[in-house]
């Protein structure tokens, strides 16, 4: 029995990884008052990258060249949405819509349709001394891929860049009031782009992570949505990096549900399990989260159009 | 205007109470209106006027209380509910859709007043001439609201209102952003409307224009009504201190003997910030500043007065750093302090606490950080002596912005901008919307500073006595140029006139 929960739990965690990267970064565009659902674009972008990186110069490299793609994507969405002010929904629409179309044609033209999958360099998991010793737990939380520890660590490291440094109390400002911000002497837009130049990073490594940690190949639009569960990850996170990083591992638990669901041979459709993470994030939208409240000037255009 | 006393009672307001989560808004505030009267209410910032107001127009129902109208009690759940009791209110903050045209947003008014089906837009405009001949309230019936000035919107504002033809007529704070010459025009409409048998209402702070035209006064304080009287029965005095209370006069006789003590004759500096030849687009690309010249030298205060829109709001912008000349030079100092006149908006972030707002404009400070992080517990300690400092009506560090009076955001405000120790200051409407005590404290810090020597001082005011009570030197703003106002001109007379001069003739020649 005790092996059943090891084995779920270190799915939840390989699961909720990607998902935890991406909301991450989102909740860092967000709290700057942009709301990017082309993270979808960037995931997607970040995995044909890392793919590419791999297999010309192996996993490590894949890592970061999938954060640049991911960068990349993010700034298409940025040049429009922020520097011409276009809306922020339909911008991120097109670049989730765009980023699915671009690779998968990258990649056909790239490995032709053959149908066998791709094999790609791996990231193998990485075995952390003593804590991966731990009862249940252990293997399941440390010994994972190098791109889990990164959420792990960035949890933390981002709380305190929030609440406890001058440039996240300026980052927070931009989203809650940037009239106000401005004219403390804060540059609204710039702070706005690199935001989200650092949210779509963050969903490049989290595409990294789904095709060389997770998968070992790269499939057409196997970001599966991920882009827009993290929006929700980041929503019944609120906005909070740690609640981020908790919310991500709850969503990947669900998924790594989902499949155990399916191996007990019950006498149900197995798409119904399949539907339980988004029936989840939409639990999660109406109950859980209830009064949590987002930043203020999210979504909303600056400077302010008359 | 004496037979106020006897005149029909139109509404009454009894022992009404309003809570807004922990505040206590109205706490048993009583109002008798009658027919035929101007009736001001008075009162210091969240003493519940507008609160009151609110409650009498429909747009909020009372905790506990009534409403009573032609002697019934009158539960009005909606707004539409009071226009249907005749009872019609002049918003402090415009209530008019920006895109739309002057036309459509008075059709849109008639229409929810209970117009037909079709849009009556020929008919409104026929009655829209009518009504501006009849009051002098001239308007540019074509033009997007999102063009006009604030005092144009004002008067489309009240049009609204009067064109349902409501039996009392209410208005919050009219005269806030209105020029001088405007004021008095309000003034009179006010007291015409009265003459022909209306019942008007009037919310307001400043004392002087209130006297001149009132029949009679109720004071709140606290949410309670404490003073009714006839205009003729009360002075000046008296209701100054009703307002404030007696702790409240104590301070505000202190600070009018510092105000009126005649500062030193100025001895500026070095210039901190130098305009020349300064050109500038504004939010609707017109030409909101033409061939700008301005020097402002340490140790002066420098007053741009003006009526609104005239492009006072770009050249603080410039001055702020907020925005770069399209032409010209601007040479300003590389971190200005800035005291904007919106400071629910642009002064504070709401749902910062005191000691983050503070911080988000200091935090660059070497005492206040080690390494990357703040050290939240020095913020919040200089947070604590500057509450104390500038007494800071606050609970702690830690209560929310929004939930503080608008004069204590503005001390908020102005510690934060005064402690930093900057070349330049900048201070756009600096006392706008804030009662007696908090105006006398921005002036006498303003003041305070300005003897330090250390800073260059820009107000930009459309209040044209502060400008004449502070400033050293004052140019007036008319149409986006700077002029000089010589000295043997510096009387309300002679600077409103410079004011109205060429903005007159700009809008008599778009109006009805």
């Amino acid at each position: 029995m005790s092996e059943i929960i090891a084995a779920f739990l270190e799915a939840s965690v390989r699961l909720g990884a990607p998902l935890a990267l991406a909301a991450l970064g989102e909740s860092i565009t967000e709290r700057s008052g942009v709301i990017n659902i082309g993270l979808e674009g960037s995931i997607i972008a970040g995995a044909l990258a890392s793919a590419l990186g791999a297999l010309a110069w192996g996993a490590g490299w894949g890592v970061g060249a999938g954060a640049v793609a991911g960068l990349v994507a993010a700034a298409v969405f940025a040049l429009f949405a922020l520097g011409l002010r276009c809306d922020q929904i339909i911008t991120g629409t097109a670049v989730t819509m765009g980023g699915l179309g671009f690779t998968a044609a990258a990649y056909e033209s790239r490995f032709g349709a053959t149908g066998t999958a791709l094999s790609l360099p791996t990231l193998g998991p990485v075995t952390i001394p003593l804590l991966s010793d731990l009862p249940l737990v252990g293997r399941a939380f440390f010994a994972q891929a190098p791109t889990v520890y990164l959420a792990y660590l960035l949890a933390p490291a981002l709380w305190l860049y929030l609440n406890r440094t001058g440039w996240g109390l300026e980052l927070r400002a931009t989203g809650e009031e940037p009239a106000a911000a401005e004219a403390a002497g804060v540059r609204v837009v710039r702070t706005r782009v690199l935001a989200t130049l650092f949210g779509g990073a963050l969903a490049g490594v989290a595409g990294a992570h789904l095709a060389l940690a997770h998968a070992g190949t790269f499939g057409e639009g196997m970001s599966a949505g991920r882009g827009f569960i993290a929006i929700a990850v980041v929503v019944l996170g609120r906005w909070n990096p740690l609640g981020v990083l908790a919310a991500a591992l709850l969503f990947g638990a669900a998924t790594a549900l989902q499949f155990f669901l399916q191996t007990l041979g019950l006498d149900l459709p197995y798409q119904l399990f399949l539907a339980l993470p988004y029936l989840l994030t939409l639990l999660a939208l109406a109950g859980w989260v209830g009064r949590a409240r987002a930043p203020a000037a999210l979504g909303k255009p600056w400077p302010e159009p008359t | 205007m004496s037979s106020s006393a006897d005149a029909p009672v139109a509404v009454r307001l009894r022992d009404v109470h309003k809570r807004f989560g922990a505040v206590h808004a109205l706490r048993g505030a009583d109002l008798s209106l009658g027919f035929g009267e101007v009736h001001a209410v008075l009162g210091e910032n969240g003493a519940g006027k507008t609160t009151l107001l609110r409650i009498l127009a429909g747009l909020i129902p009372p905790d506990r209380g009534e409403v009573i109208v032609g002697g019934r009690v009158a539960r009005f759940r909606t707004p539409r509910d009071a226009w249907s009791a005749g009872i019609g209110l002049v918003h402090q903050h415009f209530t008019l859709v920006a895109r739309f045209t002057v036309l459509e947003n008075l059709a849109l008014g008639v229409r929810w007043g209970g117009g037909g089906f079709a849009l009556p837009l020929r008919d409104v405009r026929r009655r829209v001439e009518r009504l501006a001949e009849e009051t002098g309230l001239a308007v540019p019936p074509d033009a997007q609201v999102g063009t006009l000035g604030v005092g144009e919107r004002q008067r489309v504002e009240i049009l609204k209102v009067l064109l349902r033809e409501p039996r009392v007529l209410a208005l919050d704070e009219p005269t806030a952003v209105l020029a001088p010459g405007e004021v008095d025009m309000l003034l009179r409409l006010l007291r015409t409307q009265a003459a022909e048998g209306r019942c008007v209402v009037l919310v307001a702070h400043k004392l002087d224009e209130v006297l001149s035209v009132a029949d009679r006064v109720t004071v709140l304080r606290g949410g309670r009504t404490v003073l009714e009287a006839a205009r003729s029965e009360v002075s000046a005095d008296l209701l100054a201190t009703a307002m404030v209370g007696e702790a409240g006069a104590l301070v505000l006789g202190e600070s009018a003997a510092t105000t009126a003590v005649r500062r030193p004759a100025p001895a500026p500096g070095e210039p901190v910030a130098r305009l020349e030849g300064v050109t500038l687009s504004g939010p609707r690309g017109e030409r909101a500043l033409k061939d700008v010249a301005l020097e402002v030298r340490r140790g002066e205060i420098v007053g741009i007065a003006g009526v609104e829109g005239n492009g006072q709001r770009e050249l603080a912008k410039v001055l702020s750093r907020r925005a770069q000349p399209l032409g010209g030079r601007a040479t300003v100092p590389p971190d200005p302090g800035f005291i904007p006149q919106d400071r629910a908006r642009e002064g504070l972030v709401p749902d910062f606490d005191v000691a983050e707002n503070l911080a988000l404009a200091l935090h660059r400070r070497g005492e206040w950080r080690r390494g990357p992080l703040l050290l939240w517990q020095n913020v919040r300690a200089t947070a604590r002596d500057l509450i104390a400092r500038y007494r800071i009506a606050a609970p702690s560090t830690r209560s929310l912005a929004r939930a503080l009076s608008g004069g204590n955001q503005q001390r908020v405000v102005v510690a934060r901008e005064l402690e930093s120790g900057r070349d330049l200051l900048v201070a756009e409407n600096p006392t706008r919307g804030l009662d007696v005590a908090a105006t006398a404290f921005v002036h006498e810090e303003l003041l305070r500073l300005r003897a330090r020597g250390d800073t260059g001082i820009a107000l930009l005011s459309t209040d044209l006595d502060e400008v004449l009570a502070l400033a050293d030197r004052i140019l007036v703003m008319v149409r986006g140029r700077l002029v000089e106002v010589p000295e043997d001109a510096r009387t309300r007379l002679g600077v409103g006139a410079l004011m109205l001069s060429a903005g007159e003739s700009q809008e008599s020649s778009s109006s009805v």
